[in-house]
């Protein structure tokens, strides 16, 4: 990444602005500023050589020779002899070769969804979600696929360690057996740490053994959790309830910094529901959605109005907006950071559309603006309509704070530890000091999927057996439970949280299933298991409605403070992919280009173009951030759309045992911050050092040849929209061809796409990797652009650097059906199929790369070195066996997922009948929270991909150079309120 | 000006040009022999258990999805659980030291291991299933199977011999009934083979795609 400067770039960029005409949309600071070097990379689009060493004659052809010498040797080995090992008594049910569905549920980065795992012959290898789990309704995002490659890590942790030395769950028994002595007989002196309880069973558990020890102290410790929200409700209402949020009947929604498509719990079902009212021909009509926030999240990205205000300062808007709707006339009048236009928009709005509008506050601010936001929900008459509260499965109130932890150890009251699947000595707040404190206790045993740092520092290690390799339940925040069923034997010696409480207990029974089953007929004795474990969902477990009176005297006298002016504000948030540090070492996640910075392998300090050009900073540049005595080195990243003087780091990583993957990359943010302040803090330094890293951004790889053509995303308001329905389109015409008709076959897949509900979180990206064996490649080669997604998703901006619109776009193989690639290959190694699949046939495949270099759309990867791992036993279980493992120096592209079609090819040919519209859906339209993606068949005049081609907003990319993709797009539309069109 | 070559030369230069002969044949045929498929073919292949389809099939009369299950219904055939054999061998020939290593497996769990006979490259993506529902019999790839004692290979299973029948399915087509019977012979397979084309709903124009075998 050249490293322009940021004066110069926002000068440039002004000028450039400031006599545009029509959109433009810009992906990286340097393109907007029409930087020579950026240039060169978009004239080779194609990974830069410059990043080689210079190589001599001699060197270079000994390499040769060694390499014919090498291949010559490869060569002279036939196929190895394979064998067949029948069962000896076949499970029931399992046909050979055919893959099964399992329902089961996953806890994953502060959220519970219901998924069906795909299992090859015992092996799971793939995620989809569970339509009949209301928390997934069939789609999962991007953070769910990524559990199948964390069951199959080489690096888990496979064996019980004593004090770092290999040991045996027998001795750690007999250990067990003597704890009743090293503690008081009431339990005082006995500690536990676990993440945040999901599972009932796990609850029953945990009350029993209080039960037993009364004394013993139990803290629920997660670095992301939404203790605000809970905080809130209990202000609001004085008693803890969930919040259930209708996104698909609100008309206007606001958000106080609620990035509730990309963090929050619930999100893939919010998502889904959010998108069902973004079609702009939809009988229900478009929402209109108003985000403040300080740095962009997803759901910053989909905002029709981006109001950019720092972290802090949100709290005073809230109140104003408050009292301008005649809530707390006490509150404090806040200084205006929107205009009087823009305040006036807002209220206007929220009053018209009484009942059917909705204020959402984020997990990031504090209780009272929670509060705040369900006042407003009440005043506004929104309770029952668009939001209603449910009961709690627990009491939240009697949560143990983790402080409470620090002093029992000062105070020397902690005999014994016991961290369930917690990494505090990483993740606890830094004014905790308990990685310290941590050594003072005579008796630590950890319990986790990781030998991590915590696990470093115990007595005892034992290891976790994974979610798919276990039997449990787990339950959403508005308590709809259901079960987690294992998909194969524990491969190493591991066992279930259940398991190792009935161990810790000294129970009779310490079988995971016999737990599970257990508590259910104890809770549930009308519950039929079998259903419940085959569905998913176990029937009427949602929680019930709650009775809520809303109170507003704990919100008098509160003030919050409002950042100072020229004074800096230190902004966490958990990390898009590897979330709080537990995903460092899953190579899918960290490979993912972060929205919306498209960092990969790292953290950054995302600053905004104002304070980098305050500051002198560029990409890259090393800054110590320094707050209350504490500081870090971080490099920062300039990030279009963050509020001026809002610094932001990312949660997540900075591990140092997290694994061969995870460990020493990027920063440790945790070390900035404190349990009084985990979210925001006030007074924050930075200072240069003069340093600097290259990061590896993905965000101007592949760029499209768009010089002189229209852009690649094509972007409207919804009143130009309603006026003339096909601007989208508008000078669209397929020019003639003298190329002939590719065969017309039986079938003609296409694939569409609607820009207007993606929502740019990648799960696409990741399912697409899942599904197609696709590699990893790691930091070193992303940064010579050889990532090898099948399927990105680009990200634009249009407007001002200071707060620009996004938008996002998915770019698979178009599967042209005039493709350039395929004129140019010199050994037919790209063919058309009969069907209108553009193939890639790895066996003929040179490597001469022309096709890629003759692709617009830059979607053919190449295997520049050989990325699939083919040595690592669990890495040869993980993949999926439909799919060729592609080897070094063949090229590979998106294929519509062929193993999918072939597959419903096969079982609808067998039966003489047509491919049914639907029975074929791609993995990365499977994973679509919002339903973006459809695929079908063309011939079918009724198929779902007919029909949405043939809306207006349809549209070809690059349709000038006359490719005829089979992928088409539908136009973005916006839906700015009209008396603040201008700034949309 | 004295003579550059002796007179004995040009017997080394010919020995020399055999010798060169000789190690591009030796090489040629090493590297024939590396490449190549485990087992020849046409040469039976030796099993922990030296199962014979000649008499299961032949003398027994056992149907093929007695044994081999999901031909009908998924890409694999089956390869017979223990179980299945012990259907019978429970009751005979328990003590045959023949069926040692099967008893012995079934005691005691530790499953057998078949040696492949028929073994196709991982980039093949081969379905039993459809070919036994567009009529494509089991001897058209796996021959009198009925009549070998020990199973051997008898066809090359190269892309060549598959592009035979999937540019030209016709002349090999068998109706439904015919599919599993190993010593039918067709009296006019051209008509016979036109009719099924069109009975089976056969899209000729796909089956030399690249996608329907390679993914």
């Amino acid at each position: 990444m050249s490293s322009l400067r940021i004066e110069h770039a926002a000068a440039l960029a002004r000028r450039k602005l400031g006599d545009a005409t029509g959109p433009r949309f810009w992906r990286a600071l340097e393109e907007l500023a029409d930087d020579p070097g950026f240039k060169r990379e978009l004239i080779d689009a194609l990974p830069q050589f410059s990043a080689f060493a210079a190589m001599d004659r001699r060197r270079f052809l000994q390499l040769l020779g060694a390499s014919l010498a090498f291949a010559g040797l490869a060569a002279c080995s036939g196929p190895p002899p394979e064998q067949i090992v029948p069962w000896e008594t076949p499970p029931p049910g399992v046909t050979p070769d055919t893959p099964q569905f399992y329902a089961t549920t996953l806890a994953y980065a502060g959220d519970v969804i219901g998924v069906l795992v795909t299992s090859h012959m015992g092996r799971p290898t793939k995620i989809e979600g569970n339509p009949l789990h209301p928390a997934s309704l069939g789609a999962t995002g991007p953070m769910p696929q990524a559990a199948v490659l964390e069951v199959w890590d080489p690096d888990r942790s496979q064996a019980p360690l004593y004090r770092g030395h290999a040991a045996t769950w027998q001795a750690f028994a007999a250990d067990v057996a003597m704890w009743p002595a090293s503690f008081a007989r009431d339990g005082s002196g006995l500690h536990v740490v676990s993440d945040r309880v999901v599972s009932p069973t796990l609850r029953a558990q945990r009350e029993q053994w209080m039960l037993r020890y009364p004394r013993m102290h139990w803290y629920e410790h997660a670095p992301v959790a939404q203790d605000h929200a809970e905080q809130g409700a209990m202000l609001a209402f004085g008693k803890p309830v969930a919040t259930r949020y209708h996104f698909e009947k609100a008309d206007v929604i606001l958000s106080l910094e609620a990035d509730f498509l990309g963090d929050m719990p619930g999100r893939v079902a919010y998502a889904h529901a959010f998108a069902e009212r973004r079609n702009p021909s939809a009988p229900a009509g478009m929402n209109r959605l108003y985000v403040l926030e300080a740095t962009p999240s997803i759901t910053g990205t989909m905002a029709d109005h981006r109001w950019v205000m720092a972290s802090s300062s949100i709290a005073l808007f809230a109140l104003e907006l408050a009292r301008a709707l005649g809530i707390g006339a006490d509150a404090p009048v806040a200084p205006g950071s929107l205009s009087a236009k823009q305040h006036q928009a807002l209220q206007s709005d929220l009053l018209a559309h009484r009942g059917r509008c909705l204020v959402v506050a984020g997990g990031s601010q504090p209780p009272q603006v929670h509060a705040i936001a369900h006042l407003l929900n009440d005043k506004l008459g929104n309770v029952g309509h668009t939001v209603d509260y449910v009961d709690v499965p627990e009491d939240v109130t009697k949560r143990e704070p983790l402080g409470a932890l620090r002093n029992a150890i000062m105070a020397g009251q902690v005999q014994r530890l016991v961290v369930l699947d917690s990494n505090l000595v990483y993740n606890a707040p830094a004014d905790l000091q308990l990685s310290r404190l941590i050594k003072q206790v005579p008796h630590v045993v950890h319990w986790g999927l990781y030998v991590d740092e915590t696990a470093q520092l115990a007595e005892w290690h034992l290891p976790a057996s994974h979610v798919l390799e276990s039997w449990s339940d787990a339950q959403t925040d508005d308590g709809v439970a259901s079960i987690v069923q294992p998909l194969i034997d524990p491969l190493y010696q591991g066992r279930s949280a259940h398991e190792f409480l009935a161990l810790l207990m000294g129970e009779p029974v310490q079988d995971g299933l016999a737990i599970v089953q257990a508590q259910w007929r104890l809770q549930n004795p009308a519950m039929a298991w079998p259903d419940s474990v085959r569905t998913g969902v176990i029937a009427g477990s949602g929680g019930k409605l709650a009775q809520i009176d809303v109170r507003t005297d704990d919100l008098h006298g509160w003030s919050p403070q409002a950042l100072q002016h020229g004074a800096l504000e230190l902004v966490f948030r958990p990390d898009p992919t590897v979330w709080d540090g537990r995903y460092a070492n899953n190579g899918w996640l960290q490979e993912l280009p972060k929205p919306p910075t498209q960092l990969t392998w790292s953290n950054a300090a995302l600053i905004s173009p104002q304070l980098a050009k305050e500051r002198a900073l560029a990409n890259g540049d090393v800054v110590v951030l320094a707050c209350e005595g504490r500081q870090v080195e971080a490099p920062v990243w300039i990030t279009p759309g963050q509020a001026a003087h809002s610094v932001t780091v990312h949660l997540g990583y900075g591990r140092k045992r997290a694994g061969r993957v995870g460990n020493a990359l990027g920063f440790d943010a945790y070390a900035l911050r404190t349990s009084n302040q985990p979210w925001t803090v006030q007074g924050l330094a930075l200072h240069k050092t003069g340093r600097s890293v290259t990061l590896a951004s993905t965000q101007t790889h592949f760029a499209m040849e768009t010089e002189g053509s229209k852009p690649p995303v094509r972007s409207l308001k919804l009143a130009d929209f309603e006026r003339d329905p096909d601007a989208a389109e508008e000078g669209d015409k397929t020019p003639p061809s003298i190329y002939p008709e590719q065969p017309q076959g039986e079938y003609a897949w296409a694939m569409a796409i609607d820009l207007n509900v993606c929502i740019g979180c990648k799960g696409c990206t990741i399912a697409c990797q899942a599904e197609n064996n696709i590699p990893v490649v790691g930091a070193d080669q992303v940064l010579r652009e050889r990532e090898m997604h099948w399927i990105r998703v680009d990200r634009y901006y249009s407007g001002s650097a200071e707060n620009p619109v996004t938008h996002n776009q998915p770019v698979p193989c178009m599967h042209c059906e005039h493709a350039p690639c395929e004129l140019v290959c010199p050994v037919g190694a790209t063919v058309h199929d009969d069907e209108g699949l553009n193939l890639q046939v790895y066996n003929r495949c040179i490597g001469t790369r022309w096709c890629s270099n003759n692709c617009p759309y830059k979607v053919r990867r190449f295997n520049f070195l050989q990325f699939s791992d083919l040595t690592t036993e669990t890495w040869k279980a993980q993949r999926n066996p439909e799919v060729s493992v592609r080897s070094r120096g063949v090229m590979e592209k998106c294929t519509y997922c062929i193993q999918r079609i072939e597959n419903a090819h096969i079982a609808a040919d067998r039966e003489q009948r047509r491919i049914a519209d639907g029975d074929i859906v791609t993995a990365c339209q499977a994973a679509c929270p919002t339903q973006a993606i459809t695929f079908g068949d063309l011939r079918d005049p009724h198929s779902a991909v007919n029909r949405i081609k043939a809306s207006p907003r349809n549209y070809d990319v690059l349709e000038e150079l006359n490719t005829r993709p089979r992928t088409s797009y539908l136009a973005q539309v916006r839906n700015p309120h009209p008396d603040l069109e201008d700034e949309a | 000006m004295s003579q550059v070559f002796s007179p004995s030369f040009g017997l080394y230069a010919k020995l020399a040009l055999l010798g060169l002969l000789l190690v591009v044949v030796s090489a040629g045929s090493a590297w024939r022999g590396a490449v190549t498929d485990p087992h020849r073919l046409g040469e039976p292949v030796n099993q922990p258990v030296p199962f014979s389809h000649k008499h299961h099939v032949d003398d027994d009369g056992i149907d093929c999805r007695f044994c081999h299950t999901s031909v009908e219904t998924s890409a694999f055939a089956g390869i017979p659980p223990i179980a299945t054999c012990m259907t019978c061998h429970s009751q005979l020939f328990t003590d045959a030291p023949m069926l040692k290593p099967l008893i012995d497996s079934w005691k005691s769990g530790v499953p057998l291991r078949w040696n492949r006979v028929y073994q196709l490259p991982d980039f093949v993506y081969f379905n039993h299933s459809i070919h036994i529902a567009k009529g494509v019999g089991c001897v058209s790839c796996h021959g009198r199977i009925d009549k070998m004692p020990l199973t051997q290979r008898v066809v090359p299973l190269s892309m060549a011999w598959c592009l035979d029948c999937h540019r030209q399915p016709q002349k090999f087509l068998r109706p439904h009934d015919k599919v599993f019977d190993l010593a039918w012979q067709p009296k006019d397979q051209k008509k016979l083979g036109v009719e099924l084309l069109h009975q089976y709903h056969i899209d000729t124009g796909r089956m030399t795609d690249c996608s329907l075998c390679h993914r």
